[in-house]
């Protein structure tokens, strides 16, 4: 024999502007086994909290009904009010008749007022059939994986590694250093972004509780939070990185030197087969592109490979292979940074008719000092000099076909093109910036875009509808200034698009292996937009930097660290709770047939002999792996496998009680 | 609403802004509110630098209220339907489409319209077509008929009369 | 033979008779049974600006017409096109609307279904036909003759209904172009309007348009300019001496329907395809047939 507790809550008008809470609560007092039933406006809150809690001990309270939000929000909240009051957490049950009933049906109040008697029968129905649940513990492993080394990946890694975790630090192109080391420099302050980056580069190197590993991906993700284990792919580099120092004589003597396009400088430079992405490379290691070197790709250079001949320590290593690198993690950070939507999406604007309409990233290699033209601004198609340069704004952002989201850094990234041009190319340069907003929202923003107003910018209010090339190669268009009411026409030689940012490519699968969900705009979703901005769906791991939405730097360093924190609340531990919710098998039922096995995501069941039986097979569950998913469960056809609070009879229970009520 | 244009001491018209926006739903398309006045549509205009249309001033004024204003202006008859606003608007808006509509809530407030517009409505309630084949000349000033050049006859409604009821009854019915 | 419903519009069948001239003579060879609706009557498209339910109701009328008839729908004129395609997608996304649209047509015995297919010249020789059976048929070598595409705004936009090309970088008529011998150059000017849509209020600003594309096609060199609309081909064919005068130049530019060239190469005699009734000089274009 239970008593059960019901308390309802209003939620403020969330719920009780939809339902009427007096006439559940009366319901609720109705039923079989409720020995009290009462609402609240805010169930959640403190004294809510009190009022549960003062109800459990006047009225002996041992099964607690809780009518609300969706579990996902405050279930703990309502678990925690139980184990004070001296409960067993798993003697809670919640009906959701928020998310499921008010907010789904405003305009039928009725209606929504009976369904949620409905959910609360059901609830009270569950609630009869529970039992306390043990807790398990699992041991947390105190190192982190960071996978992305750009900037935000490269400060959470210092972040845990100077609080002493060990972090082993993946990335995937030869050097870590992301988008910011593509920088010239940055706004508002217009730090040389090299700089700024290159010391926190060597920090990395430097730190022994950080492992790097470049040119490698990760290829597999097991187990859950406190004891990941993951896959790391190293690339061959085809060099032996424990003999290259570094020298770069191979690069010189390459016979394709000049002759690869770089990615470095966005395809605008050339490079050797055998590289280094950068000169200040971390590591300073070179590497074999296979896809250019003519001794990867038709066994023969020449008469000799000349990077082979002029290595002197004998670092070239045609024959190495891909290696797999198995480590054991408590948590993860994903900081896969971003990519430009692809301008030749826009095709009215021409950035596939010419090799003068160029992107703002394009813009900034060639304007960098140590760029594919030196920081001289000429015409890319035929050299010629430049006399004006155009930048438009929002290509495809804020654009309901393509992106409908604000990239956040094109304003600033344009006002600060815009100075360095005045900077390099005197006061005869002419500059136009074709904009919609001028979003200089940061500290110190504002003041920036005040400066260059004051530098004979024309800023052009206005969007132009299409870029047509004129037969010298010039470029014009038509736009129309909504401050003048003008429609202006523009010939320059130089227009820099503004391209939408998007997720790296390789992030969607990146996201599936690692399990995080990803938001309608790509980017991966964090699990509160306000107060959990770098945890994800999945416990254990965050998100930190460009991967979960465009920001500039101060933000993504800002949220690297948040993100090292929040890693550091469970790698500070050294047990975990784990699920209580798990799943039992019957071995009366079980024929150890092993449908459940090969179902589980975490690798928590196991097919064992019984012993002293005649070969008698059935599963067995690992309780410290298991995430009481209840797929198994479901999977199960004899019913053998169950899932702890949420068994067969239980779930029976809620169906008979709510099929039962009359409509 | 409290607002007053100083100028004209024109009010926003809510009730012209339904009516306009009434034919715009039903076309599939967005009424002017998510305009963001970005001007894309009226840097591509093709009948702007001749006449003027600012299709972007259009959206302001619709997603504003002004309608008399726009009902009474004859940049509404200068559009030439090249759809390019349509196609490029970032908002997925279609200036072309609200202009339409303002034009037909002109006509059916008694707006004084071109002879020929009316001309051709009047051919095809009575032929079915907006014009009778005509006697056309060639490049060596030669004639041709269509019954000269041997092709087939004109195909036509079998009930003329049906078909004008049925156009009157959708003039005013179909759109509210 | 693949049978299709033939329909017209208004201003082809009693105005731009070479155009239609050219159809029934080039399409039969094709394999295509052009088959004349009974009943049809104008798509409503100039009367949008008076009442767009002119437009529904008359494009769904005809609609009906051709699905009663279990006739496919080859509308050479694209705003009758446009009409069409406006129409089905407006009905087919608003029930009400086709509710009420359907209890006028049935007044006329009619129902409008939503299960017409429908073409423009333009798609159906490329996606259809296809270029391949087009070089096959193409004996007389066009060669050294660089064309200049007119595609026409009513033919290509808007995109969120299905229409023949893609509208802004459309290739389809390139090609064809190109699978009877000619070149087809690209040119800034492509995408531009001819100005018909205001022919009748605004007459010297549609002329303006009208002279400045073919302007810019005499600039580039092009040896003609191709059309596959009657409305834009009226422009620049019949009017182009009018739009001389109105933009203050000369102007001296062949205009032909593409499905008149596409005849031509074929070695059609060229009374049948209408040649005589295109007012500019387009014996230009023909010239070189002559010894081949």
């Amino acid at each position: 024999m239970v008593r059960i507790g019901v308390f309802i809550c209003h939620c403020g008008t969330n719920i009780g502007g939809v339902v009427d809470v007096d006439d559940v609560v009366q319901f609720a007092s109705g039923l079989e086994d409720v020995v009290f039933a009462t609402g609240y406006r805010y169930m959640c809150s403190d004294p809510g909290g009190r009022l549960i809690n003062d109800s459990i001990k006047e009225h002996e309270l041992d099964r607690i009904v809780v009518a609300a939000c969706s579990p996902r929000m405050h279930e703990p909240t309502f678990q925690a009010v139980l184990v004070d009051a001296d409960l067993n957490p798993y003697c809670l049950e919640m009906a959701n008749i928020r998310e499921h009933c008010s907010w789904v049906h405003k305009n039928d109040v009725d209606e929504a007022t009976r369904k949620s008697k409905d959910l609360v029968a059901m609830a009270v129905a569950k609630a009869r059939t529970l039992e306390p649940l043990e807790s398990y513990h699992k041991n947390v492993v105190h190192e982190a994986l960071v996978i992305g080394g750009g900037i935000a990946g490269i400060q959470a890694a210092l972040d845990l590694a100077e609080s002493g975790r060990k972090v082993y630090l993946v990335e995937r192109e030869p050097s870590i250093g992301g988008r910011m080391a593509q920088l010239d420099k940055t706004f508002p302050t217009l730090d040389c972004s090299s700089c700024i980056l290159t010391p926190k580069m060597m920090d990395v190197s430097r730190n022994p509780n950080i492992e790097l590993y470049t040119y490698s991906e990760v290829v597999d993700v097991e187990g859950s939070v406190g004891d990941f284990k993951v896959k790391i792919k190293r690339k061959p580099t085809y060099v032996d990185w424990d003999k290259c120092n570094g020298c770069g004589e191979c690069a010189l003597a390459c016979r394709l030197k000049d002759r690869i396009p770089d990615e470095f400088n966005e395809k605008l430079g050339k490079r050797s087969a055998i590289y280094v992405p950068f000169q200040q490379a971390v590591p300073l290691k070179y590497t074999i592109d296979p896809n250019a070197c003519l001794m990867l790709r038709l066994g023969k250079c020449g008469d000799s490979p000349p990077c082979k001949d002029v290595c002197t320590l004998d670092a070239i290593d045609y024959g190495q292979k891909e290696s797999i690198v198995d480590v054991n993690v408590g948590t993860i950070i994903v900081a896969t940074g971003y990519d430009m939507l692809d301008a030749a999406e826009m095709y009215e604007y021409g950035y596939s008719r010419s090799p003068d309409i160029i992107t703002n990233l394009e813009f900034e290699r060639l304007i960098c000092s140590s760029g594919p033209t030196g920081g001289k601004m000429h015409r890319l198609s035929d050299g010629g000099e430049v006399k004006s340069v155009s930048f438009i704004l929002c290509v495809g952002s804020r654009d309901k076909d393509l992106k409908d989201y604000c990239c956040r850094i094109g304003c600033m990234g344009a006002l600060k093109h815009a100075y360095l041009l005045r900077e390099h190319e005197g006061d005869g340069l002419e500059i136009n910036i074709c904009y919609t907003d001028i979003r200089s929202f940061g500290k110190g923003y504002e003041e920036f875009y005040g400066r260059i107003r004051d530098i004979e910018t024309n800023f052009i209010r206005g969007r132009p509808s299409e870029i047509k090339v004129q037969d010298d190669g010039r470029l014009v268009y038509d736009v129309f200034d909504t401050t003048t009411q003008k429609l202006l026409q523009v010939t320059s030689d130089v227009v820099v698009l503004v391209p939408a940012l998007v997720p790296r490519n390789g992030a969607e699968d990146l996201g599936r292996m690692v399990k995080i969900s990803r938001g309608a705009d790509g980017f991966f979703l964090e699990s509160h937009p306000k107060l959990k901005p770098v945890d994800t769906s999945t416990d254990g791991i965050f998100i930190a930097g460009c991967c979960q939405g465009p920001k500039d730097i101060p933000d993504v360093v800002a949220q690297a660290s948040g993100a090292a924190s929040r890693a550091n609340t469970i790698l500070s531990k050294d047990v975990l709770a784990s699920v209580s919710t798990v799943s039992v098998v019957n071995e009366d039922l079980c024929s150890g047939c092993g449908i459940c096995a090969p179902v589980c995501d975490y690798g928590a069941i196991e097919i064992v002999e019984v012993a002293d039986s005649d070969g008698k097979k059935i599963a067995e569950v690992d309780v410290a792996l298991c995430k009481g998913c209840g797929v198994c469960a479901s999977a199960c056809p004899s019913g053998a496998m169950e899932q702890k609070g949420f068994k067969c009879e239980q779930l029976s229970a809620m169906i008979r009680a709510v099929s039962s009520r009359d409509s | 609403m409290t607002i007053v244009d100083l100028t004209s001491m024109a009010k926003p018209e809510e009730k012209q802004q339904d009516r306009v926006n009434v034919i715009v739903k039903a076309l599939n398309e967005d009424v002017p509110g998510d305009c963001y006045q970005c001007g894309k549509c009226t840097s591509g205009c093709e009948a702007f630098i001749l006449l003027e249309l600012e299709p972007h001033k259009v959206m302001a004024l619709s997603k504003s209220g002004f309608i008399d204003e726009l009902l009474n202006s004859k940049v509404l008859w200068t559009c030439v339907t090249c759809m390019k606003c349509k196609e490029r608007c970032p908002q997925n808006l279609a200036p072309v489409d609200v202009i339409f509509a303002l034009k037909n809530v002109a006509v059916a407030s008694g707006k004084q319209i071109h002879t020929g517009y009316s001309n051709m409505l009047q051919a095809v309630l009575g032929t079915g077509y907006i014009q009778k084949p005509k006697e056309v000349v060639g490049r060596e000033n030669d004639t041709a008929t269509r019954d000269g050049l041997g092709l087939p006859p004109l195909p036509q409604p079998k009930d003329m009369q049906k078909l004008q009821q049925a156009l009157m009854k959708a003039a005013t019915e179909t759109l509210r | 033979m693949t049978r299709i419903g033939l329909y017209l519009g208004c201003l082809i069948p009693t105005e731009q008779y070479a155009y239609e001239m050219a159809i029934r003579e080039v399409l039969p060879d094709f394999g295509m049974e052009l088959v004349d609706v009974e009943g049809v009557a104008c798509c409503g498209a100039p009367l949008r600006h008076i009442n767009l339910s002119l437009t529904m109701y008359l494009s769904a009328r005809n609609i009906a017409l051709f699905e009663k008839d279990d006739l496919d729908m080859l509308a050479p004129c694209p705003y009758c096109h446009q009409a069409v395609s406006e129409t089905k997608h407006v009905l087919d996304g608003n029930p009400e609307l086709r509710k009420n649209v359907n209890a006028h047509l049935k007044e006329e015995g009619l129902t409008y279904r939503g299960t017409l297919r429908h073409y423009h010249l333009l798609d159906l020789l490329h996606d259809i036909v296809g270029v391949d059976r087009i070089k096959e048929k193409a004996k007389v070598s066009l060669e050294g003759l660089n064309i200049a595409a007119h595609y026409g705004c009513h033919l290509i936009r808007p995109n969120d209904i299905p229409r023949p090309d893609d509208s802004e970088n459309p290739q389809k008529m390139e090609t064809l172009l190109e699978a009877i011998g000619a070149k087809s150059d690209y040119y800034n000017e492509k995408l531009d309007c001819c100005g018909a849509h205001i022919l009748l209020n605004e007459s010297e600003s549609a002329l303006t348009k009208t002279g400045q594309k073919l302007q810019a096609v005499q600039k580039h060199g092009f040896s003609g300019l191709a059309t596959m609309c009657p409305w834009g081909h009226r422009m620049f064919d019949s009017k182009q001496d009018s739009a001389a005068q109105t933009v203050g130049g000369s102007l001296d530019v062949p205009v032909i329907y593409y499905i008149q060239l596409l005849g031509l190469a074929m070695g059609k005699d060229p009374a049948s395809l209408g040649m005589n009734l295109n007012r500019s000089p387009v014996d230009r274009l023909m010239a070189p047939r002559e010894g081949v």
